[in-house]
């Protein structure tokens, strides 16, 4: 079987501002697949080209062995697409959005009152099935929209930013929402730009920074090339301890974070720790916090980019 | 039923989908998912509805009270000149329709609803034919009424019952370029502001430059050109030589030039909307 999404050598520009360049991605069927980088990076440009609303410029993509500008209309029936922005849905209510939109998916008319109501009930929209969409708060917004993405059983289902903008409890829901249907076996391209979110929901990782992969891989994986552990320092003075340490065998990278701390990569946090402790001590540079984490997404961003990815998405 | 037992169904659906003749009945199926849609927000904006349907109505009497007493009866040909209005007005509510029906459009676009519609497997021109659905019905009431009103002030429709239902037809045809027209003007424009400036600046003069107002033969030679580019021209002559006069041959001949009229803005009003859909920048 083809695989849910390949793309090979995608191009995308808007007039001088290139947003994709050069785009590899491959998404097996099955895989909860995580678009992750800061915004500006290209990941809606890149769905917008999945999903058929972008012509690309040059390359291919193709999803579910389907070329996204030769055969649009086979493209469109596989996947399901849920907007970034809530889709305004006017005077209408939850329950009526969904069977319009299963009519649109040329569901047939008899069966489309059952899948609607499966649908919303699968988001646990159907208590407010029958209040207008304009009551609904943003979270259950965001559930009507995932309900509609999820009517046709896509082969794909294309996420794009989900929980953004969303309190702790919609969050919760969006990602117990995906965890169910990671389990069921379904194919989910998922862009975010929050860390914990990739590393808690996908078992594939593509970080992209300025249109380009910069790196892809599970998120274990990742990790692990990262290096075993980080420790992070925060000083007065960090130029001066990045001199004295640099030359430390048991350090493997330093990277300034956006807070002037630095980001030390090391074999192992227990070596590491007391020789920072020490070596800011015999050289008088005042340590205000050491601390050490298992590698997280982030710092594989860093690793990669040299730039941390919250810093990345400000200055977008 | 679970979403298991619907992931089953899935096969089983995409055959139907495949199946001969099925391609029209799911063109069909999506024209009135899109319809329902408008239909249901008309119906829950209960103030847009009574002035909508009453304004023509309401138009007439106010023209034939007031304007009536100013009219030559030479220029425009007839005594009656609430019967010589009626296709005016009825073509003025065509054209105010056309300006208010492309608003959800405007407003699809810009919340980003149309790139949920683009996403689904549906044909692009579906859109557009679904509001065309949509003002034909909501328009044919309004025609009804505005009807009832002038036989109340004593009109009566040379050519009956039938002339009524051909009247309907004609407004269908005009209403199919003028929405067309407007749609595409709504999928071409940056933004709603540039629409209403454009659309305010056109509708007016649409509508003195027809024979809404004026007979074609009472006009300076350079107006009379200009009005026969008009499709507006030719609904209302069909209109009210169906109210005035009777069955004539002319009638006929300006509904093929509807017809064609229709046929251009729609495929103009589709290719903007392939256009606009086809490469859009961001969202």
């Amino acid at each position: 079987m083809s695989p849910a999404i390949e793309t090979a050598g995608l191009r995308k520009s808007f007039g001088e501002h290139v947003a994709i360049e050069g785009l590899d991605l491959t998404v097996e069927r099955g895989d909860v697949f995580g678009l992750l980088g800061p915004n500006g990076a290209g990941k809606t440009t890149t769905i917008r080209m999945l999903t058929t609303l972008l012509a690309p410029d040059s390359g291919t993509a193709r999803v579910c062995g389907f070329d996204v500008s030769a055969q649009p209309s086979e493209v469109r029936r596989r996947i399901g697409y849920v907007m970034q922005r809530v889709a305004y849905r006017g005077l209408l209510t939850g329950r009526e959005c969904v069977e319009i939109e299963a009519a649109l998916y040329h569901l047939p008319r008899r069966e489309i009152p059952l899948l609607a109501k499966a649908a919303l009930d699968a988001v646990g929209m159907l208590p407010h099935a029958d209040r207008r969409w304009t009551t609904y708060s943003g979270g259950m917004q965001k559930r009507l929209d995932l309900a509609c993405g999820l009517l046709h059983s896509p082969e794909v289902l294309v996420l794009d930013e989900p929980s953004l903008g969303l309190d702790v409890q919609s969050r919760h829901n969006v990602w117990e929402f995906v965890g169910d249907r990671r389990l069921g076996g379904a194919t989910i391209l998922l862009a975010t730009n929050y860390l914990d979110e990739a590393d808690r929901l996908c078992n594939k990782v593509a970080i992209i920074d300025n249109g380009r992969v910069v790196v892809q891989g599970s998120p274990s994986e990742l990790k692990r090339a990262v290096g075993a552990d980080v420790v992070e320092v925060a000083t007065r003075e960090p130029e001066r301890l990045r001199q004295v340490i640099e030359t430390e065998r048991w350090v493997k990278k330093i990277v300034a974070g956006d807070m002037g701390d630095l980001h030390i990569f090391v074999e192992d946090a227990a070596v590491a720790l007391p020789a920072v402790m020490r070596i800011g001590l015999e050289h008088g540079i005042g340590l205000e916090r050491v601390s050490y984490s298992q590698p997280s997404l982030d710092d594989v961003f860093l690793l990669h980019t040299g730039r941390e990815l919250r810093e990345a998405g400000v200055a977008s | 039923m679970t979403i298991e037992q619907l992931d089953a169904r899935k096969s089983a659906r995409a055959d139907s989908a495949d199946s001969a003749g099925g391609a029209r009945r799911r063109y069909a199926q999506e024209v009135l998912a899109l319809a329902r849609r408008w239909w249901i927000e008309l119906l829950r904006e209960r103030l847009n509805l009574v002035f909508s349907l009453a304004q023509p109505a309401i138009w007439l009497v106010f023209f034939g009270a007031g304007v009536e007493r100013a009219i030559d009866t030479e220029v425009i040909g007839t005594d009656d000149y609430i019967g010589f209005m009626l296709a005016g007005i009825v073509t003025f509510t065509i054209v105010g329709n056309g300006v208010s029906g492309a608003m959800p459009l405007l407003w699809d676009k810009e919340t980003g609803y149309l790139d949920r519609l683009m996403s689904m497997p549906i044909a692009r021109s579906s859109v557009i034919v679904s509001r065309f659905v949509f003002q034909v019905v909501q328009q044919s009431a309004q025609i009804l009424l505005v009807v009832s009103v002038a036989l109340v002030l004593g009109v009566r429709i040379a050519t009956g019952p039938l002339g009524l239902l051909v009247i309907l037809l004609t407004a269908a045809l005009l209403t199919m370029s003028v929405t067309a027209a407007f749609s595409a003007l709504a999928y071409a424009v940056p933004q709603h502001g540039t629409f209403f400036a454009v659309a305010g600046f056109v509708s007016l003069p649409l509508l003195f430059m027809s024979n809404a107002f004026v007979p074609l033969g009472a006009m300076p030679a350079w107006m009379e050109v200009v009005a026969r580019l008009n499709p507006l021209t030719y609904a209302i002559e069909a209109m009210r030589t169906l109210v005035l006069d009777g069955w004539e041959p002319r009638v006929a001949a300006s509904l093929a030039v509807l017809a064609l009229a229709g046929v251009v803005c729609l495929a103009l009003g589709t290719w903007q909307f392939r256009k606009q859909t086809g490469e859009r920048v961001r969202g």
